[in-house]
């Protein structure tokens, strides 16, 4: 089995691989903690732990799941807010954690309701031998106001408690950040001018997930009613990858180091985190559909892609990709690519007919007696629609051709992609 | 060449593989790999595929089985994996072999090599065939380090893989690749070489540290009324010659076929492929006591054999054959251009030192009275078949190695 090594360093402190559980139900006790770190997991962010003052009280029932076709947990929706054990418990646990799993990274997730809070807080952990903390700014289903995203919009209140953090703590610290804002640069430039010094995104985005259709109440329905709360799993990675990038390529941000978040499931989610500028990654809720096991395909898979791409440390792939991801304006608009049908393959579904028609640009004819379809180049667009609904992959790219009047090399226009042709 | 005998059902597409890995239910303590008696740990290389870690799945399979693409092929899995599949619980068990073909065959397209020679330990074994237990144990070995010759009577080597299963289920080519893996580990396969006639136990015995027999049952029975009769052939010569001709042999247009295991099946349908009209299977077994797994008698009738349960063959009269029901009373005649017999196999022990009883050696375990010499396969006790063989080549190996090192690590 291949072995390489997936250590990498952030913030100064070297993680033995970049896989963490993110601060949430998956981490909340020294137990759930140990398995996971026997199972391969490099590091946990605890779930978040609270001031004293400051008392969880959960609703039941708390999660709701958004379905398509036969697939489930395509994304997820929770209600739980931090964690509920009292705080000298958790403090014990990543004590106790620290203790047990010296090379294991050991991060404590805070959240104050003030500035006292956050430097007392920051002290605590600190006391009882956490790594890094990690400050949550951005849960949007807390009770208080005081607390959160809410709290993770406000450019000013994210400056005045990273500087409460860094006063309780001389811990390497990073601010975790809501997508639940236009424009999440001010919010986390405002954390490293308050000594953050990393950013942790995505939190989860607000959500109203499934209504029940007789009752006209959303899902979860907590005695008769229900809240917006937040969404995460695999349909909000694109909403992660687009802030992560949006980050990195921010003025004055261009090395920001970065803990990655939102719909991690295989090594493949993992890697795409890294090209676009994260050094560790944090999972959830596919912990939660199918437990702390999937490290080890995530771990593996990326080894066999470093040694794919003849990489040895994997700090070598970390924003890689930044770069080429651009303003639409300066992409190349000077040709277009037409679609290539594989008869071989084709089985004649009309799927592509029906999708260039009713989606796009009435371009594919189809042969009623043959049941098969064929390109008219005088109205196709070069979208690749047809590409992506056919079932068995037998449409991928084909020719490519300059628009009328520009200048270029059709030899050298880049467009192939094994993801996009299967 | 290609033709109906040589042409495989395809496998899965990246695509279809992960729906069918979708179907699986990740269960906790995994029934499937609990049945899997080479412990292949298909919820392990299940897993991967669902998480799309296609190499980590090979990696899986390769380490727990050396002929893993092979048993992707032709175990019978509704007996074992399938069997447990708590996925029944909802419709239908996962097409666990097929997912485990479509990750060999990308191991295999991929060229990966993830087998590794352990590091030389000085001791040297023999090996007595090159079937399916004979490379498992080959491939053990070599992994712990030992250095080792495989001894084979045959031109080819593979055992029953090579001469027994048909192309259409087992591709030679599969069956060569796998091997080839084993000697590129470091085995030397000595072909043509009959224990007995060209070279002696006693040789073999004074040349290595332990000898392995894991001759098979490669000889077919015979029923007295058949003996000496025109037109009859039995199942090992027929699978041979016809595989070993790649399908371009001619047959009459009226066959009947005695027997009803695998083999008669595989015997069957492959008449069928060559374009024979009228294939007759004749069974001893009613339908509910059938031996054949399910999915080789469901090829067996989708290829359009005449299956007739119950009957036993009684006599053999110029091209007639009488059979008659075992339990009413029916008689059947059918006069044939040829029969096929399909009645099972048996142990050749000539020249090994050896008894057996009923196929089997007469203990439980591996080790002969001779210390030396150790049993693995078909004539070890267990089941008679390919993933049981890897089973006890992995057990004859690791005994061998507890005796010979005393389970000590080799570093």
């Amino acid at each position: 089995m291949i072995n390489k090594d997936l250590g990498i360093d952030f913030l100064g402190v070297h993680f033995e691989n970049p896989f963490c559980l993110s601060s949430s139900p998956v981490d909340n006790c020294y137990e759930m903690c140990a398995k996971a770190f026997d199972e391969g997991w490099g590091g946990v962010v605890f779930k978040t732990i609270g001031p004293a003052h400051f008392k969880i009280d959960e609703v039941s029932p708390r999660f709701d799941e958004l379905t398509k076709e036969g697939t489930p947990f395509v994304g997820f929706k929770n209600m739980e807010q931090i964690a509920e054990h009292p705080l000298q418990e958790n403090l014990d646990d990543l004590t106790k954690l620290k203790k047990n799993y010296p090379n294991k990274i050991v991060i404590a997730s805070i959240m104050g309701t003030n500035e006292d809070d956050w430097v007392e807080l920051a002290r605590l952990v600190t006391e009882a031998g956490a790594d890094m903390i990690e400050m949550n700014l951005s849960c949007p289903q807390m009770t208080s106001h005081a607390m959160g995203s809410d709290v993770g919009t406000n450019p000013k209140l994210v400056k005045k408690y990273c500087e409460a953090v860094k006063r309780g703590s001389d811990l390497p610290m990073m601010a975790k950040m809501t997508p639940n804002i236009t424009d999440m640069v001010p919010a986390a430039k405002a954390a490293m001018d308050g000594g953050a010094d990393g950013i942790a995104t995505i939190n989860t985005v607000k959500s109203v997930a499934n209504l029940d259709l007789d009752k006209k109440v959303a899902l979860p329905i907590v005695n008769g009613k229900s809240s917006i709360s937040g969404f995460s799993g695999k349909a909000v990675k694109p909403i992660a990858l687009r802030f992560i990038q949006q980050l990195r390529v921010a003025a004055g941000m261009e090395q920001l180091p970065i803990s990655g978040i939102g719909g991690i499931e295989t090594w493949e989610d993992a890697v795409e985190f890294i090209l676009l500028g994260s050094t560790t990654l944090q999972v959830t809720t596919a912990v939660m559909q199918y437990g702390y096991r999937i490290v080890e395909d995530m771990k593996n898979g990326l080894m066999h892609y470093m040694e794919e791409q003849g990489v040895d440390h994997l700090s070598d792939l970390v924003g890689i990709a930044n770069k080429n991801i651009l303003p639409a304006e300066d992409l190349d608009r000077d040709y277009k690519v037409y679609p290539k049908i594989d008869w071989d393959k084709c089985i004649g579904c009309g799927r592509c007919f029906i999708s260039c028609f009713d989606g796009a640009h009435q371009a594919i004819t189809w042969d009623e007696k043959t049941r098969r379809p064929s390109v008219d180049y005088s109205k196709c667009v070069g979208c690749q629609l047809c590409n992506l609904v056919c079932p068995v992959g037998a449409i991928s790219t084909g020719k490519i051709e300059m628009k009328p009047g520009r200048q270029g090399n059709v030899e050298d226009i880049d467009i192939e992609s094994v993801r996009l042709t299967h | 060449m290609s033709n109906n005998y040589t042409k495989e059902d395809s496998g899965y597409t990246m695509t279809t593989v992960a729906e069918e890995a979708a179907r699986c239910l990740l269960c906790h303590d995994a029934p499937c790999t609990k049945a899997c008696p080479a412990g292949t740990d298909p919820a392990r290389f299940i897993r991967s595929v669902r998480f799309r870690n296609i190499k980590g799945a090979a990696e899986t399979i390769r380490e727990n089985n050396a002929l893993g693409a092979i048993c992707a092929r032709v175990c019978p899995t509704e007996k074992y994996c399938e069997l447990a599949c708590s996925r029944s619980g909802i419709d239908v068990p996962i097409d666990i072999g097929g997912i485990q073909r479509y990750v060999t065959d990308f191991e295999q397209q991929a060229g990966m090599k993830i087998l590794e020679k352990g590091k030389a330990n000085g001791l040297k074994i023999a090996i007595v065939g090159s079937g399916p237990a004979g490379l498992q144990s080959a491939t053990t070995l070599l992994e712990k380090g030992y250095a080792v010759d495989i001894y084979e009577k045959n031109t080819k080597p593979g055992g029953y893989l090579t001469y027994g299963i048909p192309e259409y289920r087992l591709p030679q080519n599969i069956v060569d690749y796998e091997i080839k893996r084993i000697t590129d580990l470091g085995a030397t396969l000595h072909l043509n070489t009959a224990i007995g006639n060209d070279i002696t136990m006693d040789q073999l015995k004074a040349d290595y540290d332990a000898v392995i027999l894991a001759v098979g049952a490669s000889e077919a029975k015979m029923l007295p009324m058949f003996d000496n009769q025109a037109n009859v052939e039995t199942a090992v010569d027929f699978l041979a010659r016809v595989k070993d001709a790649q399908g371009e042999v001619s047959e009459p247009d009226n066959v009947v076929v005695v027997g009803g295991g695998d083999v008669a099946m595989d015997v069957s349908t492959t008449l069928k492929r060559l374009g024979v009209k009228h294939v007759t299977d004749m069974v001893y077994e009613e339908f509910a006591e059938f031996r054949a797994s399910k999915k080789e008698l469901a090829g067996t009738q989708k290829a359009g054999v005449t299956i007739v349960d119950g009957y036993v063959p009684e006599s053999m009269t110029g091209n007639e054959v009488t059979f008659k029901h075992r339990k009413i009373d029916a008689e059947m005649k059918i006069k044939a251009d040829k029969v096929i017999l399909a009645i099972g196999q048996q142990v050749n022990t000539d020249g090994l030192g050896i008894t057996t009883k009923r196929g089997e050696v007469p203990f439980i375990g591996y080790q002969t009275q001779d210390p030396k010499v150790y049993v693995t396969g078909d004539i070890a006790h267990g089941d008679k078949t390919v993933v049981w063989a890897v089973r006890k080549g992995k057990e004859v190996a690791e005994e061998i190695d507890k005796t010979l090192m005393g389970g000590r690590q080799n570093d």
